[in-house]
């Protein structure tokens, strides 16, 4: 692998939201977009386990790879279309993405703790 | 006849290396065996059973099944019957189909969470041994974790439709198996909705928790260790690591335990906790946090709940 390789950072766009980071390819985007004190990706476990940071992929499947992923929140057809995990995305060139849904999973709520959704 | 402690959780793991990683050079359990079907069993060095922890390999994370000793074999009778007879389904196993142990039952908590109880498991001693022992082993890796101490549960609530799982594994385990409750949050209009609940079978102030969610889950699993110090220190070493912590160490108002929340890598919560807070034994009063008081309950520094805390498990 030649050195700008493994040097190199991708331009990472929230496209409903307009945010962009750099984002080097060991780093994964959800690491990436909180280092740089970025938001937009509900930010969990880190681990490709709770599912809260689930994104889809617009700018194709060259544009990254994964690690593995919970069944419980990813199923193999989506993972196919591009909905994946932002905690278990690396670059490997410009990415353009949004965020799945919003957090859904309250279970304790400070003042409204009985009335999740 | 009782149920004397936490025996061990399975956990479900996606990546076998990372987790054994994680679990044996960072927490510092001790790997004890490997089955052939690749199931990982760990414990602590202060523990004396040969397990307190099984990693599964599955493409799911969380919780396969949480296990209690009981104190005679003869109690397993007693046990299946009051469950059987308080409503709950119960499977008896042969004694090896939990590995290294003896015969066992199996049965569903009203949250859906799978609970087991044994009676016998193969013992292999602590670290330091039990004549003249040494206060901690010198050869312990990473944050040297003493033992397993609680597992807390994510458990369906939904008032409106008068699920709350909750109240329901408190009512089950305290009438069938002993457990006593410690602490625990009201909440609603009328503050009559048990949201939250820790409850005992030894005198520490929890060997199970429950917190309410849309489905049942994983909160954490928590391993003990000895002083503030250490969780100082445990945090040091999770970051050399780049352990993704979610909780920086603090202390809890329910228990008073001094904590930090942290994942493994296939995103199960961990946590250490310092302190035994205070003796829970049998006659002590419950305490109850109110609704507006629950952050604090749970972060009594911060008095505040993180997103990630509340709303993320596996």
């Amino acid at each position: 692998m030649r050195e700008e390789d493994i040097n190199s950072k991708y331009n990472i766009t929230i496209v409903d939201t307009d945010v962009t980071f750099k984002c080097a390819r060991e780093t994964h985007l959800l690491e990436g977009m909180r280092s740089l004190g970025q938001k937009g990706i509900p930010s969990g476990c880190h681990g490709g386990g709770c599912g809260i940071c689930k994104i889809k992929i617009l700018s194709g499947r060259n544009s990254y790879i994964t690690k593995t992923m919970s069944r419980t929140h990813i199923s193999e057809e989506e993972e196919k279309k591009g909905i994946v995990l932002a905690c278990r995305v690396f670059p490997k060139g410009d990415i353009q993405l949004n965020v799945v849904g919003k957090i859904k999973r309250k279970i304790l709520s400070g003042q409204k703790i009985w009335n999740f959704s | 006849m009782s149920v004397i402690k936490i025996g061990h959780v399975n956990l479900r793991v996606l990546d076998m290396a990372a987790a054994r990683n994680h679990y044996e050079n960072i927490l510092g359990l001790i790997v004890t065996d490997e089955d052939s079907e690749g199931n990982l069993y760990l414990k602590g060095w202060d523990e004396w059973e040969k397990y307190s922890v099984i990693l599964s390999p599955s493409e799911q994370a969380g919780m396969d099944h949480i296990a209690y000793k009981v104190e005679n074999d003869s109690d397993l009778d007693s046990y299946a019957n009051t469950i059987q007879n308080y409503g709950i389904e119960v499977e008896n196993l042969d004694a090896g189909t939990l590995v290294d142990c003896g015969r066992a039952l199996r049965f569903k908590l009203p949250s859906g969470h799978i609970m087991c109880l044994y009676a016998d498991k193969t013992v292999v001693g602590k670290s330091v041994g039990n004549v003249n022992p040494a206060p901690w082993p010198l050869d312990v890796k990473g944050v040297g974790a003493h033992w397993l101490d609680h597992c807390l549960l994510v458990c369906p609530l939904d008032p409106e439709n008068q699920v709350n799982t909750i109240a329901d594994n408190v009512n089950f385990l305290s009438q069938c198996l002993g457990f006593r409750l410690t602490e625990q949050a009201l909440v609603g209009p009328d503050a009559d909705i048990q949201a939250v609940a820790f409850l005992t079978v030894t005198n520490t102030p929890h060997d199970i928790a429950f917190v309410p969610g849309p489905t049942a889950g994983f909160h954490h699993a928590s391993f003990y260790l000895s002083s503030w110090g250490d969780i100082l220190k445990a945090a040091d070493i999770m970051a050399m690591n780049k352990v993704k912590m979610d909780v920086m160490p603090t202390r809890h108002g329910i228990t008073r335990g001094e904590t930090i929340y942290f994942f493994d890598p296939s995103g199960n919560r961990n946590e250490t906790f310092a302190g035994l807070g205070y003796l829970a034994t049998p006659d002590m009063p419950v305490i109850t946090w109110t609704e507006e008081e629950i952050p604090r309950g749970i972060f009594y520094h911060s008095g505040e709940l993180n997103t990630a805390f509340t709303e993320v498990y596996t």
